[in-house]
């Protein structure tokens, strides 16, 4: 009888202690939690200000303003515009179609390997084409 | 009491009942502890449980020490939806201001804290927080909407009694472009005009009075306006009213097919951001608060009654040899044709005596019945809450179709002659004009048929041959196909027709092929200039402002030029061929 006395008096003490830690730490989060929810606040408002500045600057009526201040452009007018269609028609195709295209082909065919053999035996070759051939 | 029990047969019988229950029949000293003790638990755990339970409730329930104290400055900081416009450009916003108040009872020195006050904010009046700290109230403004710099060099000055509430301030950035489209609020963040006020009668008040507008997570209103052309349009009417020095000068661009507005300038006009310049008179706005003699645009719509009536053709000839004697009256044209012309004609010279003869024959119910149809005799109600009544004769004679029938003796609201017109261009469409997005199907819901589409197809053609070799010439914008109708009203001066002083207005139609948009150009009491030598009529001042508007909204509004059209008359004489 006397065990099982201790042993709730133990368990109450031990339960006080698990009470009061559980409500410290909700304490402390709901703390942060009306901090995070203030700051978000916060922040909403300082976006909401910074867009009503943005608004303010790209108003149109200021922009015309600096445009024609600084800028020696006029308004587009409609000649001005034109159609796709009326693009001149795109040249002739030398390369026919599933031919390789020949331009890659000779950057291809550069052997990368003996052109930097060559530029670290010869100090004056620069460019990506190779030498001629008798001219080392 | 419990002794002797058991053997008394004497005993009530409910007392028999409850010891039998609790003891037994036969009970002995020890089982009645136990029963006794057994009560004890019950009756302390059921105290504990009403505790516990009391404390569950508590927990669900929240403290909310931290919450109480935002939400009394909630309480004020009443929140507003966002205005966009169609693009998503802020119109209109809210934006966090401190306020000062002060609590007389708690200021301990008042001379000191209105010594300090007074010279931190130069702009208020000493004699004023004199009077408001000296009142025996709990709470007392001292001035809204400062700014932070004045807020912390307040709160160094250290002065007890005295403190700041963060509350929402409606800030409109494009300042006086949408002024009286959008309206403005008061301190108090009531809408008191334009659209605010359309947002409070629409649910917004209430919710501000149950306490639930408090946050910013409102969703944002859009409507229908472009602030590009809403600018577009305004910087070019500001030009045009110096330049022909004007008393006032108005303009809307609408969507044809959807009703929407999307550009309303009326200058001169206000600022929101400073609501005290709203109430100068001069400043109204003139497309919906205001109501005109329309002019020779009306004669759009008397062509359009004998059109739909099927009775003529844009063929059919008139008479206008000569001016029309009603009575004591005389109808006269600018000048005399001397010749009977055909409606057409009738059209690009806008002669007042054709277009009288056109609603005569037609006869004065019909010409009441077709204007009824169109929308022009009653208020039109839009999302705006200023609205004019039409000044509509009373007793309506044949003199009054006469006059009407070229735009004088009846005023509507221009944005009611809008939508009018849109009705004979769109394909016959009535549909009442809004101010908030809306699209091609919801407008179609709405809309009433009230012209045959062969009748607004013979229209968007007269329309552009008046751009082509009538009075709309020098609005024809290359490119876009602009069509138009002039119109030069003579102003009521003391009882009489002026002729010095006119409202000129000018519609607008593009492309007249299939209109998009119509734009509407007024200037009231243009002068003459030398350029245009000395002539006062819309040709020569609202015609070239609509010609320079559409040059740069037409791009705006996302039109292609086209420069492949066909000349306009080939046009009609296969649309008066197929109506034949």
């Amino acid at each position: 009888m006397r065990f099982v006395h201790l042993f709730v008096i133990c368990a109450l003490v031990f339960a006080a202690a698990y009470v009061y830690r559980i409500k410290m730490e909700s304490t402390v989060r709901t703390e942060r939690v009306l901090k995070l929810r203030a700051d978000i606040r916060q922040q909403r408002d300082s976006i909401a200000s910074l867009k009503a500045e943005w608004a303010k600057l790209e108003s149109p009526k200021r922009l015309q303003e600096l445009a024609s201040r600084h800028l020696s452009l006029r308004p587009i007018e409609a000649i001005q515009f034109d159609s796709l269609k009326n693009l001149p028609p795109r040249p002739p195709s030398f390369v026919k179609p599933g031919d390789p295209d020949p331009i890659g082909t000779i950057i291809e065919s550069v052997d990368l390997e003996a052109l930097a053999a060559a530029a670290s035996q010869d100090e004056t070759l620069t460019g990506s084409i190779p030498q001629p051939e008798g001219a080392q | 009491m419990t002794d002797q029990a058991p053997k008394r047969p004497a005993e009530p019988w409910r007392q028999r009942l409850i010891r039998t229950l609790l003891y037994g029949r036969n009970v002995d000293r020890s089982a009645k502890a136990r029963a006794r003790v057994g009560l004890a638990i019950i009756a302390f755990s059921l105290v504990y449980a009403v505790i516990a339970g009391r404390l569950v409730m508590f927990a669900v329930g929240g403290d909310g020490h931290g919450t109480r104290r935002t939400a009394s400055q909630d309480a004020i900081a009443t929140a507003r939806p966002d205005i966009l416009d169609r693009n998503g450009m802020i119109l209109a916003t809210d934006v966090k201001t401190p306020s000062l108040f002060g609590e007389p009872r708690r200021i301990i020195d008042k001379d000191e804290a209105i010594e300090l006050l007074t010279a931190t904010l130069p702009d208020v009046d000493a004699g004023e927080v004199r009077d408001r700290l000296s009142s025996r109230k709990g709470f007392v403004w001292l001035k809204r909407e400062i700014t932070a710099q004045q807020q912390k060099d307040i709160y160094r000055l250290g002065i007890p009694g005295i403190g700041f509430l963060r509350e929402n301030k409606r800030v409109y950035p494009s300042g006086p472009i949408v002024s009286h489209l959008i309206g403005h609020v008061n301190i108090d963040n009531q809408g008191i005009a334009g659209i605010e006020k359309w947002l409070d009668s629409n649910g917004l008040a209430d919710l501000h009075r149950a306490g639930f507008a408090t946050d910013r997570q409102q969703e944002p209103v859009q409507l229908a306006v472009d602030l590009r052309v809403e600018h577009a349009l305004r910087d070019e009417l500001l030009k045009a009213k110096d330049k022909y020095s004007a008393k006032a000068a108005a303009g809307l661009v609408s969507n044809v097919n959807t009703g929407e507005i999307i550009a309303m300038v009326s200058v001169p006009d206000y600022d929101p951001n400073n609501p005290r310049e709203a109430n100068d008179p001069t400043r109204i706005n003139r497309l919906t608060t205001g109501v005109f003699e329309m002019g020779s645009t009306f004669k759009s719509l008397t062509l359009a009654m004998a059109l739909d009536s099927g009775r003529a053709t844009i063929n059919t000839l008139y008479d206008a040899r000569a001016p029309l004697v009603y009575g004591k009256f005389r109808i006269n044209d600018t000048h005399n044709l001397g010749r009977s012309v055909p409606m057409w004609e009738v059209f690009t010279e806008s002669s007042n005596v054709a277009s009288a003869r056109i609603a005569l024959s037609m006869g004065v119910e019909a010409h009441k019945a077709f204007l009824r149809k169109l929308g022009q005799l009653s208020r039109l109600r839009t999302e705006l809450p200023e609205s004019a009544e039409p000044l509509v004769p009373k007793r309506w004679s044949e003199l009054n179709t006469i006059t009407i029938a070229f735009g004088h003796g009846m005023a509507v609201a221009p944005l009611q002659a809008v939508m009018g017109i849109n009705a004979l261009i769109n394909g016959g469409y009535l549909i009442p004009p809004t101010f908030l997005k809306r699209s091609r199907e919801d407008a179609m819901q709405v809309a009433k048929q009230v012209v045959k589409p062969e009748t607004s197809n013979s229209m968007r053609y007269l329309m552009r041959l008046n751009a082509e070799k009538g009075t709309a010439r020098k609005a024809d914008v290359k490119g876009y196909y602009v069509g138009g109708k002039t119109g030069t009203s003579e102003k009521v001066v003391n009882g009489r027709y002026s002729k010095k002083q006119v409202l000129n207005s000018f519609t607008a139609i593009m492309p007249a092929d299939n209109p998009q948009y119509q734009l509407l150009i007024m200037l009231d009491e243009p002068k003459g200039l030398p350029e245009t030598h000395g002539f006062i009529t819309s040709g020569w001042n609202a015609v070239p402002t609509g010609g320079k508007v559409i040059e740069r909204i037409a791009p705006l509004l996302g039109m292609t030029p086209r420069f492949d059209l066909p000349p306009s008359e080939r046009l009609i004489l296969a649309a008066s061929k197929e109506s034949r």
